[in-house]
């Protein structure tokens, strides 16, 4: 998250600083592997993941990426649920590691552990007249055994926070439709077939915008939107925000410090018209 | 795709290899093709979902390992999810997927190479580095002007940094690495 995805991370911290939420980074943390891990290496793909949570030391880890979250979570479900597991993965680590973690995404502590009536209070421009689809993406809320975040297949945390923004929600059928993650560099005709979906259904949903809580959905629904409408030969013009750049707005906090810059479908027009001001 | 098996022909010990590598659980399936009905991917795939588990259990071992299907799966999940018997064919993937580069029939794809230097990344950085990956990528799958239209817009907009701090314990890493290929030579 601080490279393409700077503007998730820097919206986050400016989000959760508003509601006294301290953010500090597990100290020495490496990359959790993600789907490469997986892919080549079952063992170093929850070994890596481990070595993360143990250095953080017992406390309540916070996860912004959607890949990151559901790594963290597998290891801790494969770890605490067979200890074989536990113990190939501590010969690899070098250290034990129990499995017993705490792991939340930044959906689950802004909608469960701080609340949408906090949220309501702190905020200062409501979103009024947006409207928005919530878009999920596979990795949040799937296998439901393993990350327990939410209903998998019609999940409502970014529903209820950014609702708490004051925004209007729209119903629709692709909250977790993948949008085909990492094949955006290696095959991104998949991608560009699986975002024309999302992105049509967005349309056809009546939004003016969509909400993203993941790196990869943004970046494909975002920065190929214009090879997905040339692929697909129509317009969408659909901003594709993250869901704390869309609460940092309502929370009053600056474009800058959202990273609003970052987007590359433009979403300058679409705030003007609907009177959100920065 | 293979049609008419003889009986004699079908050998259960591809399936217990597949198995031991993937957990997937796959001698649970009853062929509801409730997996291939939610794959994103199934209308693309040369093998679908519920097709790529009979076709493990029939032995099937040189068309499954060079198939398109695990170089477009995405690990989305929905299968895994749906499945009535708990069965992952996002797992029997995984599992292929390594069977498939160890074997070197692997069908055509980029992304065993992106993998493998995503993971040197991680291996010696402890973290990615967005530029580093991408120009490595591009030379080694001589894909060099694909996007790059896309990159003084990245630049501006701060989504390539240029440079990115390493994690420390290089040392641990190299280590936790070496034993991780070891496990895995052990087990073969």
């Amino acid at each position: 998250m601080e490279g393409t995805a700077h503007d998730y991370q820097k919206s986050s911290v400016a989000v959760s600083k508003v509601l006294g939420l301290a953010l500090p980074e597990i100290p020495g943390w490496t990359c959790c592997g993600s789907t490469s891990a997986h892919q080549t290496d079952p063992l170093l793909a929850l070994a890596l993941p481990a070595k993360n949570l143990i250095a953080a030391e017992g406390k309540t880890v916070a996860v912004g990426c959607a890949a990151c979250y559901n790594r963290l979570k597998t290891a801790n479900h494969e770890i605490a649920s067979d200890p074989q597991t536990r113990k190939s993965v501590a010969g690899v680590v070098g250290k034990d590691y129990d499995g017993q973690t705490k792991i939340l995404h930044l959906l689950e502590i802004l909608a469960r552990d701080i609340g949408v009536h906090k949220i309501a209070q702190a905020v200062k421009n409501p979103l009024k007249g947006l409207k928005l689809v919530t878009y999920y993406g596979c990795l949040l809320s799937r296998p439901p055994e393993v990350t327990k975040f939410d209903d998998a297949e019609n999940p409502t945390l970014m529903d209820q926070v950014l609702e708490a923004a004051g925004a209007t929600i729209l119903e629709w059928p692709h909250k977790t439709e993948c949008c085909g993650a990492g094949y955006s560099i290696t095959d991104v005709g998949i991608v560009k077939k699986l975002t024309r979906e999302i992105l049509v259904m967005a349309k056809a949903a009546g939004a003016d915008c969509i909400a993203t809580a993941c790196p990869l959905c943004q970046l494909n629904l975002d920065l190929r939107q214009k090879d997905t409408e040339k692929a697909a030969g129509e317009e969408f013009n659909l901003p594709v925000f993250y869901f704390t750049q869309l609460l940092g707005l309502a929370f009053g906090i600056s474009r800058k410090d959202l990273g609003l810059r970052s987007l590359v479908v433009s979403p300058a027009k679409l705030l003007a018209d609907r009177g959100i001001s920065v | 795709m293979t049609m008419g098996l003889a009986a004699s022909e079908i050998s259960g010990d591809f399936a217990a290899q597949v198995e031991a590598e993937s957990h997937a659980n796959m001698m649970a399936c009853l062929q509801c093709k409730k997996c291939t009905s939610g794959c994103p991917v199934a209308a693309v795939a040369d093998i679908k979902p519920h097709e790529m588990i009979r076709m493990v259990q029939f032995g099937q071992r040189d068309e499954v390992l060079a198939s398109k299907m695990l170089w477009a799966c995405t690990s989305c999940q929905t299968c895994a999810t749906r499945c009535p018997q708990k069965v992952s064919v996002a797992a029997l993937n995984d599992g292929l997927r390594r069977m498939s580069v160890q074997s070197k029939t692997t069908s055509k794809s980029a992304v065993p190479v992106f993998n493998s230097i995503f993971m040197k990344a991680v291996r010696k950085r402890g973290r990615m580095n967005e530029a580093g990956l991408m120009a490595s990528f591009k030379l080694r799958t001589g894909r060099l002007f694909e996007d790059m239209g896309k990159l003084p817009m990245m630049l501006f907009k701060g989504k390539m940094p240029l440079w990115q701090p390493v994690a420390p314990g290089r040392g641990e890493r190299e280590e936790m690495f070496e034993r991780a290929a070891k496990a895995k030579g052990d087990k073969s």
